[in-house]
């Protein structure tokens, strides 16, 4: 995919993110992936926290997000190009003279935007079951820095649905790869608890420049030099992620054509 | 009397073994590893290290004990359910319906294996325990917790086979088994000590399986023998059967609906 032509494809984009949007809605299993773990997951987090929820409810608020975020990332945009093999589609789709990566990456941007809604309903159940009432303390930096998370996800599912339709045995540790990255991501607990030699894995994870970002955002600890580094690590991940992706997408559409293994898992 | 006892043996043998096999049949060792060991790990990790942040260092075994009992649930409930669940996406249903085959026996078959592997993933779960968190088993009576594995297993297996019979009528399965095996990480005590929870919450959490085993495998570990415990794990048991009673109920109810109806599947 050639980056300079994307906006000849707007209408195309615009068409695959309404359709994923739409589908999603009616997924149960995407509801509980973006809405309900996250909740139980703030529950869980804030209850677990007792008498330090008033510091800490930000923290969770935006940590439970983020997992809604990761969550569907993995399962829903992991599994952007694999759906369609599975409803039979993916021949057809192939086979159209737009380009697939185009049509994924509406899909992605439909289920990033989508997962959003992940802290906003964190936040309603803060507000609601603990009564607490919450403020992002520097809206500006947060709002930039979500602009920064979604590029940096929405490429990553890029790189994911392609690696899992060229390799299922990879997608068959999805289920594994939920839980690593909530930890490595520092999510709802800072990566220091963990052993020194788990924080340069952390760093290659741009969930958890993303998380960093979002959280000092919150809380006000947004300094200019702390956001620059964050958004410049997003912005790091993301061009290596939409690089590595053109090469991987190339193959899968080199492979289907030579091995006509399209349809097959 | 005693061929029919025979039979319904060897009806309860072959369909646990082939129900499971059948379950992972598409497994590769790699994916059951990275399903029944790997995954479950990273929840414990994940839950573990979150207590650690919120309470502190020293309470680090609180999280590890009660998250290896919560492992029981993963087989309990995804296992047993998909299971049940499975005759009906693979087409069996309506041959598993015309067989004049004990339907007690099958319906408990199915859970059988499941309780095994609940079994294991505990084990596994005090392993990761010891060997990466710390956990401390020098006051602990093996055999009493042994059988508090065992009747975590069975309880949980209990919830799975009701669960199981509600997927036969619906087709958001995996919805209902989400939420389930959160909502059991929030009320079972895992997480949480239940005595802090308002009154109609620790209602619910004693409505469910697995709260008085975790509760039992604290004292356990914490120095307590059987006999201090037998309560909590006698009324676990009870739960355990009172599901399976009702997941039974349940799936006779719903084969006489698919009869009378000719409609074998609800939705």
């Amino acid at each position: 995919m050639n980056l300079s032509k994307l906006p000849a494809h707007w209408r195309t984009i615009r068409i695959s993110f309404e359709m994923q949007l739409r589908q999603n809605f009616s997924d149960p299993f995407i509801i509980f992936a973006i809405i309900v773990q996250p909740m139980i997951i703030a529950t869980l987090a804030l209850w677990m926290l007792q008498d330090q929820v008033d510091q800490f409810a930000i923290f969770v608020i935006v940590g439970s997000g983020m997992t809604g975020l990761w969550s569907s990332l993995l399962f829903i945009s992991g599994n952007a190009i694999t759906g369609e093999r599975w409803v039979g589609t993916l021949e057809g789709l192939v086979a159209s003279p737009t380009p697939m990566p185009v049509i994924v990456l509406g899909k992605n941007l439909a289920n990033v935007f989508q997962s959003l809604s992940s802290m906003l309903a964190s936040y309603a159940l803060v507000a609601l079951l603990f009564g607490l009432s919450i403020e992002i303390q520097q809206p500006l930096l947060f709002a930039v820095s979500i602009l920064f998370a979604m590029l940096a996800f929405v490429t990553f599912g890029l790189i994911m649905a392609s690696l899992f339709i060229i390799n299922p045995a990879v997608q068959n540790w999805q289920n594994g790869l939920e839980f690593p990255v909530y930890i490595l991501g520092g999510f709802l607990f800072p990566i220091a608890l963990l052993p020194g030699w788990t924080t340069p894995f952390s760093y290659l994870l741009a969930p958890y420049w993303a998380a960093r970002a979002l959280q000092a955002a919150s809380v006000g600890a947004g300094t200019f030099e702390e956001m620059a580094l964050n958004w410049g690590m997003m912005l790091f991940f993301s061009i290596i992620y939409i690089i590595t992706s053109r090469s991987l997408f190339l193959f899968v559409l080199r492979k289907a054509r030579v091995d006509a293994t399209l349809g097959m898992q | 009397m005693l061929k029919t006892a025979r039979m319904n043996l060897r009806l309860f043998y072959d369909g646990a073994m082939l129900s499971y096999m059948a379950l992972f049949r598409w497994l590769q060792p790699m994916t059951y590893l990275a399903s029944m060991v790997f995954a479950p790990l990273t929840y414990m990790l994940f839950f573990v290290f979150l207590g650690r942040f919120a309470t502190g260092e020293d309470n680090a075994s609180f999280y590890v004990i009660g998250n290896s009992i919560q492992m029981a649930a993963s087989s309990g409930i995804y296992g047993v359910t998909m299971s049940i669940t499975g005759d009906r996406w693979d087409g069996t249903l309506p041959y598993l319906f015309g067989a004049p085959a004990n339907r007690l026996v099958i319906f408990v078959g199915r859970a059988f294996m499941h309780v095994i592997n609940g079994y294991i993933s505990v084990l596994l779960g005090f392993f990761w325990g010891i060997t990466l968190l710390g956990l401390d088993l020098s006051q602990t009576n093996i055999g009493a917790m042994a059988l508090t594995i065992l009747v975590t297993s069975i309880s949980t297996a209990g919830l799975g086979l009701l669960l199981g019979c509600l997927s036969l009528m619906t087709r958001n399965v995996m919805f209902v088994n989400n939420t389930v095996f959160f909502m059991l990480l929030l009320f079972s005590g895992a997480n949480i000590d239940i005595t802090t929870f308002p009154a109609w919450m620790q209602s619910i959490s004693y409505a469910l399986p697995l709260t008085r085993a975790i509760v039992a495998a604290r004292q356990i570990v914490a120095g307590a023998d059987l006999s201090q415990v037998a309560n909590l794990l006698g009324t676990e048991l009870l739960y355990g059967a009172i599901y399976i009673v009702l997941g039974y109920s349940l799936f006779t109810w719903f084969e006489k609906q698919a009869k009378q109806r000719g409609t074998l599947e609800a939705v």
